[in-house]
């Protein structure tokens, strides 16, 4: 973006800046204004909070791959972290270990995990999106063999899981809240900590970062320490929700929507650019379009192809926006 | 002397009798045909591959299958590919290289394995397809009728949502995966009961892939758009229960009716008791599993029959379980069935 060169950054005299960010906020205006001409209560406050609740999931997860993406990596493990630990807390919870002692104790397991994929991707120096990528599949593979079913149910008497699920905050549903608290607390910590700017230097320009003495080890090892807990969270959110967990959602496409919320809201995977306004942006558009979509009724086939093609879209008009040049190749991508 | 010559003989004959007496004894303790079928049955190697071993169908058949096989000698190794196709694929190529005498498969869909089928009764492997059919048919088929499933689901919806007391016609269809057998098959069933009752109006017609949350997410979208909704019917009791989230949190428990099938584990059973599902068309995989073990014998006993030479389909019991019947048999737990 800071790259003189397109009309994007021209339009800086004007005052508006043609970013991502603004590109995806324009969709999703249009994208309302579509169907709430055409859909019946798309605009009523009942489905608005729908929306936001379906996102909920998603957007956690969501804010917690953008940290990852901004530092110039990748988390592949969330949805994997995202499952076992959780199946993890509700497995020994059965042997009679206090459900919510349990839920610390799947938090824990959690954060070694991104301990150990942060080692592996800071000190090891595996390229992340490998690194991640084994990691998620053993992950998943270990909780494949120590719990026996695929979905677990979290005992129905634990009040404060009830709450996440059903509960609300001056009548907003507690999984939203969460999802808001989450983003807030990320892009405060982001924004204004000196973690947070260092966190972009390094995603900026790695070696330059190290040669000017930050340091980045520690830095990237505590994102993935991080990301793992926003998994957790996530988790239990899901866990609130449908009062079970299905570790087979790593089976599925989850983990790639989630790279595609971030993405579409406007993070480069390049790094060092965006923050937690992109990921609400990227977040918000997919809610409003899967709720959309599923109004109309329309086919899992074409939902997956639109969406794709927003995905592509997305990038194609990045990559106009914030054209390649020699600096940014050779300071590399994902 | 000749009382000696007669005690002789009466000894003798007794001797004679006792001897014979023996002799049907023993052949009545052996069962006819019983060690026909040990002999059999003994050594004999069979592959299951599954689409994935952490569904409580599958914990069931498996045990009863191990069971089985522990009783009668044979083996059964289980190729679990845990829901990932391609890997699905490699097992059955796997299998099929190995020449077993008989594979049991799941289908994930109508069409994945429908060329390694034919390949496997071609190499003159027998082979059995439990609950998810393909669009090649095999020696034999044991699980749901699924047509009658969607027949029986979507009828119980037609029970509560026609007729002058109906809150509304409004009924809801939440698929599992477009292109498995019991998707496509239940629809035609589906199909059937709103010709029938043509008031019914399917609102909705989504996947939820098997999975609680895309469920909770559908019917959460679906409730804003028909508060007058009136039912819901699915494809599996572990996905329903996101359905029953839903309409929980709208407070509509009452007015709602949800539906599903499932196979009959004690997770179902709690989750009508905990007023997250109304009814589950219960196929009770034990049952479905024994059903399936004596095809396992059957076909183990017929070395001299060619694979695919003659075609058998069994379709197992289907029980309507709700508030009133979720108990004992049709709430079974995995530990039980061992």
């Amino acid at each position: 973006m800071e790259l003189a060169g397109s009309g994007g950054s021209d339009g800086g005299r004007m005052g508006i800046k043609v970013s991502q960010e603004i590109v995806v906020v324009a969709i999703s205006v249009i994208l309302v204004l579509v169907f709430s001409a055409t859909l019946n209560n798309f605009l009523s406050q009942g489905n608005i909070i729908a929306i936001l609740k379906n996102v909920s999931i998603l957007g956690t997860l969501a804010v917690g791959m953008g940290f990852i993406v901004v530092g110039r990596g990748i988390d592949l493990t969330m949805v994997a972290v995202m499952v076992v630990g959780v199946a993890f807390s509700i497995w020994i919870s059965t042997w009679g270990i206090d459900f919510t002692l349990a839920i610390i104790c799947g938090a824990l397991l959690a954060a070694a995990i991104g301990l150990f994929t942060g080692i592996m991707v800071a000190i090891a120096e595996i390229p992340p999106i490998f690194a991640t990528l084994a990691i998620a599949s053993s992950v998943y593979g270990s909780g494949r063999i120590v719990f026996a079913s695929d979905v677990l149910y979290a005992p129905s008497n634990i009040g404060w899981l009830k709450f996440v699920g059903s509960g609300t905050i001056l009548g907003i549903p507690m999984s939203v809240v969460i999802f808001g608290a989450v983003a807030a607390l990320m892009g405060f910590f982001l924004r204004k900590t000196r973690f947070g700017r260092l966190v972009y230097a390094t995603g900026d320009n790695p070696n330059a970062a190290r040669t000017t003495g930050l340091p980045t080890r520690p830095i990237i090892v505590t994102q993935y320490v991080i990301s793992a807990l926003v998994a957790f969270t996530a988790g239990i959110i899901m866990l609130g929700l449908v009062t079970g967990i299905d570790t087979r959602l790593y089976n599925s496409s989850l983990i790639y929507d989630v790279l595609l919320v971030v993405v579409l809201g406007g993070i480069g995977l390049s790094g060092g650019q965006g923050g937690v306004r992109n990921v609400i942006a990227g977040t918000i558009l997919v809610g409003i379009l899967t709720n959309g979509m599923t109004i109309l009724n329309f086919s899992y086939t074409s939902q997956n192809l639109i969406k794709s093609v927003i995905l592509l879209g997305a990038l194609a008009i990045d990559a106009i926006i914030n054209p390649r040049d020699e600096q940014t190749s050779q300071s590399g991508d994902i | 002397m000749k009382l000696l010559k007669n005690c002789l003989l009466a000894g003798l004959t007794a001797l004679t009798l006792l001897g014979a007496a023996q002799v049907t004894t023993a052949q009545e303790t052996d069962q006819v045909g019983r060690s026909t079928y040990l002999e059999s049955l003994k050594g004999k190697k069979v592959i299951f591959v599954p689409i994935s071993q952490g569904m409580d169908l599958n914990q069931a058949w498996v045990v009863v299958w191990q069971r089985h096989a522990a009783r009668y000698g044979f083996t059964l190794e289980v190729r679990d590919p845990s829901g990932d196709t391609n890997a699905g694929i490699r097992a059955m190529q796997g299998a099929i290289a190995e020449k077993p005498d008989l594979i049991i498969v799941q289908n994930p869909d109508v069409q994945t394995y429908a060329r390694l089928l034919k390949q496997a009764q071609a190499a003159g492997i027998k082979v059995l397809q439990v609950n998810m059919q393909s669009a090649t048919q095999t020696d034999s088929y044991v699980g749901n009728d699924w047509i009658e499933m969607g027949r029986l689901e979507m009828g119980e919806l037609a029970k509560h949502c026609t007729g002058p007391n109906a809150v509304s016609h409004k009924v809801v269809w939440l698929a599992g995966v477009q292109t498995g057998a019991a998707n496509i098959y239940m629809r035609t069933g589906i199909d059937e009961v709103l010709k029938a009752n043509p008031e019914l109006q399917l609102v909705s017609d989504q996947p939820a892939d098997y999975m609680s949350e895309k469920a909770r997410q559908i019917t959460e979208t679906v409730l804003q758009q028909h508060p007058d909704l009136c039912g819901i019917m699915g494809i599996w009791d572990n996905a329903e229960v996101g359905a029953g989230a839903a309409v929980v949190a709208a407070g509509k428990q009452d007015q709602v009716t949800i539906v599903t099938n499932g196979a009959g584990s004690a997770t179902g059973c709690e989750s009508i008791k905990n007023g997250l599902l109304d009814v589950i068309f219960n196929f009770n995989a034990p049952i479905q599993a024994e059903i399936a073990a004596q095809q396992i014998s059957e076909l183990l006993q017929q070395p001299g029959r060619k694979a695919g030479s003659e075609k058998t389909i069994f379709f197992g019991p289907i029980t309507r379980v709700d508030k009133t019947n979720a108990t004992g048999r049709n709430c079974w737990k995995l530990d039980e069935l061992k």
